[in-house]
């Protein structure tokens, strides 16, 4: 009778503890990182006897909680890759709004500049019309810096951001480190594990797989070590490393990634970092900003060089040689903070159709000087040799080395970085619109042959000067062209056509000269206001193939900026969409493992009750029977 | 299977968001119009829809281009029209004047009258257009391109005129240099001028030269000297006789192809002069002819050659007017004829635009109405599933 009673207690309290599981159970079956717990319960061991073993009744064996490492490690790395791409796809997505409204976006201002050079052309001494010109000039340069405002503003939204998530992920390191402390200590104290600092642990490993991609172990210890990116240990047992946002050595407004090993030692971790909003973050720096700064820069330089050459190719409305429209900023050269040479290097866009949209980085190495392409990883062979009489020649641009560079002293080159940022329009006065051809070529009136002369095409606007020059006739098949004062300046053997060279200028004549045959190339008649040659190769040069190694229009290159731009984005929001469902349907998985069902613990507490109530029957029972051995003895 | 409570309930709410954000998506393009909202949404179209945009902005250029185009060789036409009349009054002044019954004085009058016409002609030279630039400048249209000095005209503007696109292939030249128009008008029948020598004395005087076929004629000076009135020879430049006859008033001389009338009584040793034709302007038509009335010591054979010479000269510069009007018309049919293009492309490409970046409504209402119905039927069946609960039953 005492084992009545005995066993009903065990069960009473073995129930007990079962509805505190359950009512846990309930209580957390909204708390996020909560794993249903369940009760084992195990028979306690008989007491044998001649007529068998007779069961002693119930003993709690522990409280376990489901859950699966693997489930979750695939919640988290399907989220790290939902972060990351949706992160990506937020940022992309507002520099495509940016860019997309088709009636102000790039393509139309730039289409409204080569209308007015065209309207320029139908009255070219029009100074509403050149006053126009030089604002829509004013209003193509404001919107690319427009869009220039706005990629920094973002980028240092961006840059304030990845310092942001360095810090959270340190903190949660510290953290997670921490409770493995505690973890280890509650099992080396209770032997069993602390569900609820486990549950606590994950949450937060949950949590940095927002920022990153981890890959956590636990070990046989029940500590857990945490990996990031490709394989960074963040945590290992109940030490966390720090990460840290250090500026770029090359370019201070750029955060990277570095991991601290000791006290100073910080080694560079940013190409490793994956996944998560920091991953999301990287990306979005190297694959939308970085490159959309890039693309805008090398319209801008685009425009400027077309402008500029043609500008000067011209005839100002006061019967001047045209001046640069355009003004660009430079090709940014940024020495390593830790350069111990004092070598300097210079760089200047001198090749507009070579001209790129990557940045390079030119390293000084076992004495000579390499060039890399660091968006493609490529190494650049560079012609020259670094002087300024024969620059280093490469992607269009012209780079001289001057100095004494230490061996690895690097330097990062941008060849259109700055240009919008530094883009200006340098002509104010409509009259300096270079409207008008800048040079003109007439026959001698005593000419007897039939020899025609072209009017002259500008070929280097700065080598040209405002002299007459004088292309005579030494024989029918000799010429000789000499300037004002007399001086030869070339000469050579006639051939019908073929374009004849001198002052930054070049003229063909065809036909028969004979003998003492003149013409005469000077500059134009500062009458000639109504002159609309030159803007209409301005028009022309707006709209010619000049970019790509002449392959791309100014236009075609915005409106390539603008689908590319387009389809990163789209991609970037259909994969954040795909992993979106996976990271669901992960979290649905483990959290039918994990997670309370409410019916099936009010089941439990149906079950839990019953017996409970059973075993408080049985101890009643015992009572009963003991009261009626007692009233027999009494009453016997 | 088991189903976490959280599961049911957070694949529901996750669910109705989904559905909510294309109802909410559908809803923006319906009330915008547009289902292109950024690149994003269709990168390839985006950029075709960019392209056709710069076409459709390029192609409204060149039709205002050509409008601008348009309205100057309107004003030049007219001015041409304008220059025609001036002379076809002239013309007649000049037939008025060629009568030996007129006095001095008389003649004078008309030139006087003819005076007034060559202003108005070198007025109408420097019409102005729209922008206050001179119609006949070509490229120095900011400079007066007529000026007179005495009776003499000369031209300053320059040689060429622009040229306008007036679409992505075609360039059409805005307008007529003054020289074009005035100033390289040929003289004589083109191929030779006729006059008659300052020393004549008989009353003969050319009354027609004409060019009777080109491949005879060897082009130089040539004399036609009378022995005495009734005998002619007509010699080259170095002396050799071309040809020689017998001459009667209405004669048709002919030598290299080249026929002259003569009329009237030669004295002997009269000369007439054969030479290759130049060019000359419509204002010296004018001025020769008022300078010819104004001189009393011409007899009646070299007034009448003066006078025939002016006319030619006149009706030479009105068929030049009318050449040059003619080519300005043209440049106008090409100029109607490319904004006609212009029109038929930019509404095929704004369609095209449209296709692209406009919501079909018809679809667009039937997604809309789908999407409702089916966020509809996830928040009534969560509503009325979410709410089952084993303890519920439970008492």
């Amino acid at each position: 009778m005492s084992d009545i009673l005995s066993t009903s207690i065990s069960g009473l309290l073995a129930f007990q503890r079962a509805l505190d599981v359950t009512s846990n159970n309930v209580s957390n079956s909204a708390t996020p990182g909560y794993s249903v717990e369940r009760i084992n319960l195990a028979e306690q061991p008989g007491s044998g006897t001649t007529s068998g073993y007779f069961g002693n009744g119930v003993n709690v064996q522990s409280v376990t909680r489901a859950y699966d490492e693997i489930l979750a490690g695939q919640v988290r790395s399907s989220n790290a890759s939902y972060q990351s791409f949706n992160t990506l796809a937020t940022q992309a997505a507002q520099i495509d709004n940016m860019l997309s409204d088709s009636n102000t976006g790039l393509t139309a201002t730039l289409q409204s500049f080569v209308n007015a050079l065209q309207s320029l052309s139908t009255a070219p001494a029009s100074t509403a019309d050149r006053q126009v010109l030089i604002s829509r000039a004013q209003a193509l340069t404001q919107q690319l810096q427009t869009y220039q405002g706005q990629l920094s503003q973002q980028s240092q939204d961006l840059e304030q951001q990845v310092g942001n998530t360095v810090s959270q992920i340190n903190t949660l390191a510290g953290n997670i480190a921490s409770l493995n402390a505690q973890i280890a200590a509650a099992e080396g104290a209770t032997g069993v594990m602390p569900n609820q600092l486990l549950d606590q642990r994950d949450s937060l490993v949950d949590q940095l797989s927002q920022y990153v991609s981890v890959n956590a172990v636990t070990g046989s210890d029940g500590q857990m070590n945490v990996y990031i990116g490709t394989g960074q240990a963040l945590v290992v047992s109940s030490s966390a490393q720090q990460l840290v946002a250090t500026p770029n050595p090359n370019d201070a407004s750029e955060l990277d990634i570095g991991m601290k090993s000791g006290a100073s030692n910080v080694s560079d971790v940013t190409s490793e970092i994956t996944g998560g909003s920091l991953g999301g973050l990287l990306a979005t720096r190297s694959q939308v900003l970085v490159p959309t700064q890039n693309a805008l820069g090398q319209i801008a330089v685009g425009i400027a060089t077309v402008m500029n050459q043609q500008q000067q190719s011209g005839m100002d409305l006061t019967g001047a040689q045209g001046k640069p429209l355009f003004s660009v900023g430079p090709v940014n050269v940024a020495p390593n903070i830790a350069n111990t040479g004092s070598g300097t290097v210079a760089a200047t866009i001198t090749n507009l159709s070579q001209l790129t949209v990557d940045d390079y980085k030119l390293t000084y190495s076992g004495g000579t000087w390499q060039l890399e392409d660091t968006t493609t990883n490529q190494a650049v062979t560079m012609t020259g040799s670094g002087t300024s009489a024969s620059p280093f020649q490469a992607a269009g641009l012209s780079i001289v080395v001057s100095g004494t560079p230490a061996d690895g002293d690097n330097y990062v080159i941008q060849p259109t970085a700055n240009a919008v940022a530094g883009m200006s329009v340098l002509i104010s006065s409509p009259a300096q619109i270079a409207a008008a051809a800048l040079g003109a070529s007439s026959a001698g009136t005593s000419n007897t042959g039939t020899g025609t002369i072209s009017s002259p095409t500008i070929t280097n606007p700065s080598a040209w000067t405002s002299g007459t020059y004088t292309l005579s006739f030494t024989s029918a098949t000799q010429y000789q062209v000499t300037d004002s004062s007399g001086n030869p300046v070339t000469s050579g053997t006639y051939t019908a056509g073929s374009p004849i060279s001198f002052n930054g200028e070049q003229i063909a004549i065809s036909g028969a000269p004979a003998l003492g045959d003149t013409f005469t190339v000077g500059p134009n008649n500062p009458a000639n206001s109504g002159d609309n040659t030159n803007v209409l190769a301005m028009a022309a040069a707006m709209s010619s193939s000049v970019l790509d190694g002449n392959t791309t229009s100014l236009n075609a290159a915005a409106n390539n900026l603008v689908s590319a731009i387009g389809v990163l984005t789209q991609q970037a929001q259909a994969n954040a969409s795909a992993q979106q469902s996976v990271n669901q349907s992960a979290t649905d998985t483990r959290n039918n493992l994990s997670g309370v069902n409410l019916d099936e613990e009010a089941a439990k507490m149906l079950q839990f009750q019953q017996a409970y109530q059973a075993c408080a029957q049985m101890i009643q029972t015992s009572q009963t029977t003991f009261n009626a051995l007692i009233t027999a003895i009494t009453h016997g | 299977m088991r189903i976490a409570t959280t599961t049911f309930h957070n694949d529901a709410v996750a669910q109705m968001d989904t559905l909510q954000a294309e109802l909410a998506k559908t809803q923006q393009q319906l009330s915008t119009g547009l289902k292109l909202q950024s690149a994003a949404d269709d990168p390839t179209g985006m950029s075709r829809v960019n392209q056709m945009n710069v076409e459709i902005s390029a192609s409204a250029q060149y039709v205002t281009n050509s409008n601008a185009v348009q309205t100057n060789l309107q004003l030049e036409e007219q001015a041409l029209s304008d220059a025609s009349n001036v002379l076809q009054n002239a013309n007649s002044l000049a037939v008025q004047a060629n009568n030996s019954a007129l006095s001095a004085s008389q003649r004078s009058n008309i030139a006087t009258e003819l005076q007034q016409d060559l202003e108005t002609l070198v007025s109408i030279g420097n019409r102005t257009d729209s922008n206050g630039n001179y119609l006949f400048g070509g490229y120095a249209n900011t400079t007066q391109p007529f000026t007179m000095s005495g009776n003499s005209v000369s031209y300053n503007g320059a040689s060429a005129v622009t040229q306008v696109q007036i679409s992505e292939s075609q360039s059409i030249s805005n307008g007529d240099t003054g020289s074009t128009a005035f100033m390289n008008i040929p003289t004589g029948n083109g191929t030779f001028t006729v006059a008659a020598a300052s020393t004549n004395t008989g009353s003969a005087s050319i009354s027609a030269s004409t060019l009777q076929n080109l491949n005879q004629w060897v082009p130089g000076t040539y004399t036609i000297s009378f022995t005495d009135p009734s005998d002619y020879q007509i010699t080259d430049s170095s002396g050799n006789v071309v040809s020689s006859g017998t001459y009667t008033s209405g004669n048709t001389l002919s030598f290299n192809g080249a026929q002259i009338t003569l009329n009237g009584t030669p004295a002997a040793g009269d000369q007439f002069t054969v030479a290759p034709a130049g060019t000359t302007s419509a204002f010296s038509a004018i001025s020769n002819l008022i300078t010819t009335l104004n001189s009393g010591a011409l007899n009646q054979g070299q007034l009448a050659t003066a006078i025939g010479s002016a006319v030619q000269q006149i009706n030479n510069s009105i068929t030049n007017f009318s050449n040059v009007s003619a080519s300005a018309g043209s440049r106008l049919n090409a100029i109607t004829t490319a904004q006609s293009a212009a029109q038929t492309i930019q509404t095929s490409l704004k369609t095209n635009i449209s296709n692209i970046t406009s919501v079909d409504y018809v679809s667009a209402t039937t997604q809309l109405s789908s999407e409702e119905l089916a966020l509809q039927a996830a928040e009534e069946s969560y509503a009325s599933v979410g709410k089952m609960s084993l303890f519920q039953f439970l008492s």
